[in-house]
């Protein structure tokens, strides 16, 4: 049995119609729904084929206001996760990435009741802040070995090994996939190309089996949440949130105008004798002249 | 009063400084520096030499190698602006691996005496880094993450305009809202995801005395192409040190193996781009449809922008693997491209993906918001719903193609 651990988080949901922008192109906070982010999500489902495949059992931990809950509770409903993890204090907030992974290392060290945890995962980056940084920092105090981009994994549970696959793509260069080995435990953020595929009838029936009951505890997942503030993580204050953040936001502006040297001409297609010039160049262009 | 005390005396150049130079993590790939490596070196090298005229001082660009047979890229780095290559040669850094790496550059980093070999005045009191760059890329990114959490020192990310410049801050915690001059301090610009907005981040240390700490280095990821490299100068000097990283654990990711995939769609080939935006949300389905009609009449591959990637919409499977899929966003999180035509539909034109596709020949593009920033970027802007143009811009294709072939037989 694996102890899985997943760390996720609560986002604005960029779907069409849940996200709102203001006039200047800007998201609109106040007015957007916030739901388990769609790379945390990915996350779940890794979680997920690891229960289902090897047997695990799986913790869910999220930093963030009470709100968070949400999230945890979607996640339970993706995983069947045993055990739900808030932390959740404002000393916490205004935290930057390593502020941020100094909570996380802390809330995995607790993941049943400071058990060894074979491997936690989390999304590639989140959609609102897009750092990507958090997951390899918390790792990293963890003392997990990091593995990022990972698009599909095995786990030989007697060697208490794991066999990934990784994407590695460099500007300009060719895209390489790599086959890694790696004793564990180990920290992975998922590629968003992962797909959890169950091969057997049986891995198909579990996943099954799981998924109801994941729903089913989802209900009252309250029973199944644990919420930590500092003091409860053994967390000293001066290492979290804005006191212990390196960074801060300076300053916010809307991003100039790139300069540009095209003379742009404005074309009205009501008239549709006005898109032949268009389409004169457009098919010049096709052809090759 | 005792505390503001404490404080100014931080304040002044001092000569005695713990943190010099600008350490540049250089990432190369089958024998080849990554293109993203130089732009670093080329900023790098624009920002210290303002600097060291600034402040009157002589702190380097420092470029930082690691790999099994990385000597022979070091002269390469020096011409492209670097005034000293610290490499390790080692079996074991072959490949990048992010345990091993993270150990070896931190052991760089916070190597004094090695610095003697690049700036002797300044070694005797040297801690680590001012500053340290990196490339936002699937190294880069973590990698910096995993340098900067052991070094306990801020990273910014994803960062695309840096400026070095003194500072007054008054902050809640850093400076116990006093107002605190602040050296020597780098600005780093950030895009938002939503490409509208540029964040600036600074990484500072606590000056209040109740929790007094130094944050250095100032380290940021930077998005490839966002900078220049300098001019390649053969002329120019460096010093070259090599430098035995002590392993002493077997790192724990073993490489197994490593297979180069296809690119499926190679966007560098491609004559003309047709790129699709948000704008296509009243009826994602048939807009992707009239999208894919349009594009194939010109041989055209089919584009997004980075939100599309991030399947806002519900569209059918076929449809969604097809197009909604990260390798085909055209812009600073995909690809760069100049074809000869790039046809912009229903995209507003954030500036990740003008940085994308700013360099194509002529640009044409379809948009109702005559005031979306992809119109000054456009040499044609039709002003129209893309569900009436596209359709009247296809029937004529076909009828002049037509007329043409008629004209040629």
């Amino acid at each position: 049995m694996l102890n899985v651990g997943v760390i996720i988080k609560l986002e604005p949901d960029f779907s069409e119609g849940n996200v709102s922008y203001n006039s200047d192109g800007t998201l609109n906070r106040a007015e957007t729904k916030n739901i388990l982010g769609p790379h945390s999500a990915i996350a779940c489902n890794a979680a997920f084929y690891c229960k289902v495949k090897y047997g695990a059992r799986i913790s869910i931990g999220t930093m963030g206001p009470p709100i968070a809950e949400s999230a945890l509770k979607q996640a339970q409903v993706l995983t069947d996760a045993e055990e739900l993890n808030l932390y959740s204090d404002r000393l916490f907030a205004g935290a930057d990435t390593l502020a941020t992974a100094e909570v996380l290392k802390n809330g995995v060290e607790k993941m049943f009741g400071a058990d060894k945890m074979d491997i936690v995962f989390s999304g590639h980056r989140a959609s609102d802040g897009e750092t990507g940084q958090t997951g390899p920092q918390t790792a990293w105090k963890l003392g997990y070995t990091f593995l990022g981009n990972v698009m599909d994994f095995d786990i030989d549970l007697d060697r208490k090994v794991i066999v990934a696959k990784r994407l590695i793509s460099l500007q300009g260069m060719d895209t390489i996939i790599e086959e890694i080995e790696c004793p564990l435990p180990v920290f992975i953020t998922i590629d968003p190309s992962y797909k959890s595929a169950f091969s057997t009838v049986s891995q198909r029936l579990g996943a099954n089996k799981y998924s109801k009951q994941g729903r089913k505890k989802s209900e009252n997942y309250a029973q199944f949440l644990k919420t930590y503030d500092s003091q409860k993580l053994d967390l000293d204050p001066k290492l979290v949130g804005l006191p212990g953040s390196p960074t801060i936001v300076y300053r916010v502006e809307r991003i100039p105008r790139a300069k540009t040297n095209r003379k742009t001409a404005i074309i009205d297609p009501s008239n549709p004798d006005n898109l032949t010039p268009v389409v004169t160049k457009i098919i010049e262009i096709a052809r090759g002249k | 009063m005792k505390m503001s005390n404490s404080i100014n005396q931080e304040i002044g150049t001092r000569r005695d400084e713990k943190y010099r130079h600008i350490y540049v993590v250089i990432e190369h790939f089958e024998g080849q520096v990554v293109p993203v490596s130089l732009e670093m070196l080329g900023e790098a090298r624009r920002l210290m030499d303002d600097f060291n005229q600034k402040y009157q001082l002589r702190e380097k660009v420092v470029a930082v190698l690691l790999g099994s047979d990385v000597r022979k890229l070091c002269d390469e780095l020096v011409t492209y602006g670097a005034d000293a290559v610290i490499y390790a040669n080692h079996d074991e850094l072959k490949y990048p691996r992010n345990d091993i790496d993270t150990r070896v550059i931190v052991q760089i980093a916070m190597d004094a005496k090695i610095t003697k070999e690049i700036e002797p005045e300044y070694a005797g009191t040297f801690v680590k880094p001012r500053y340290m760059f990196f490339a936002a890329d699937n190294i880069g990114r973590h990698l910096s993450s995993t340098v900067l959490a052991d070094l306990e020192s801020g990273l910014a990310s994803d960062i695309n305009k840096l400026v070095i410049s003194d500072l007054d801050i008054r902050h809640e915690h850093k400076t116990k809202g006093q107002t605190v001059r602040y050296e020597k301090i780098l600005e780093m610009y950030r895009p938002d995801f939503s490409g509208f907005l540029w964040t600036t981040i600074l990484c500072l240390d606590n000056k209040n005395p109740e929790i007094q700490r130094e944050y250095h280095p100032q380290g940021c990821s930077i998005i490839p192409g966002a900078f220049k490299p300098i001019d390649k100068d053969d002329s120019r000097d460096g010093t070259v040190v090599e430098y035995s990283p002590k392993i002493d654990q077997e790192p724990k990711i073993k490489i197994i193996k490593r297979s180069v995939i296809e690119k499926t769609i190679d966007y560098e080939t491609c004559k003309i781009v047709v790129s699709m935006g948000r704008g296509i949300k009243d009826n994602p389905e048939q807009n992707i449809k009239l999208i894919e009609e349009f594009a194939e009449l010109l041989g055209a591959e089919i584009g997004i922008t980075l939100p599309l990637s991030k399947k806002p919409y519900q569209v059918s499977q076929s449809m969604d693997s097809k197009y909604m899929s990260p390798d085909r966003v055209i812009g600073t999180s995909g690809s760069k491209i100049s074809p000869t035509l790039y046809v912009a539909i229903g995209l507003s034109g954030a500036v990740q993906h003008i940085a994308g596709m700013k360099e194509s020949e002529i640009v044409i593009s379809i948009n109702i918001d005559e005031n979306s920033p992809i119109v000054d970027e456009s040499d044609i802007f039709i002003k129209g719903r893309m569900e009436d143009v596209i359709p009247k811009l296809v029937e004529k294709i076909k009828d002049q193609m037509q007329a043409i072939s008629v004209r040629s037989t």
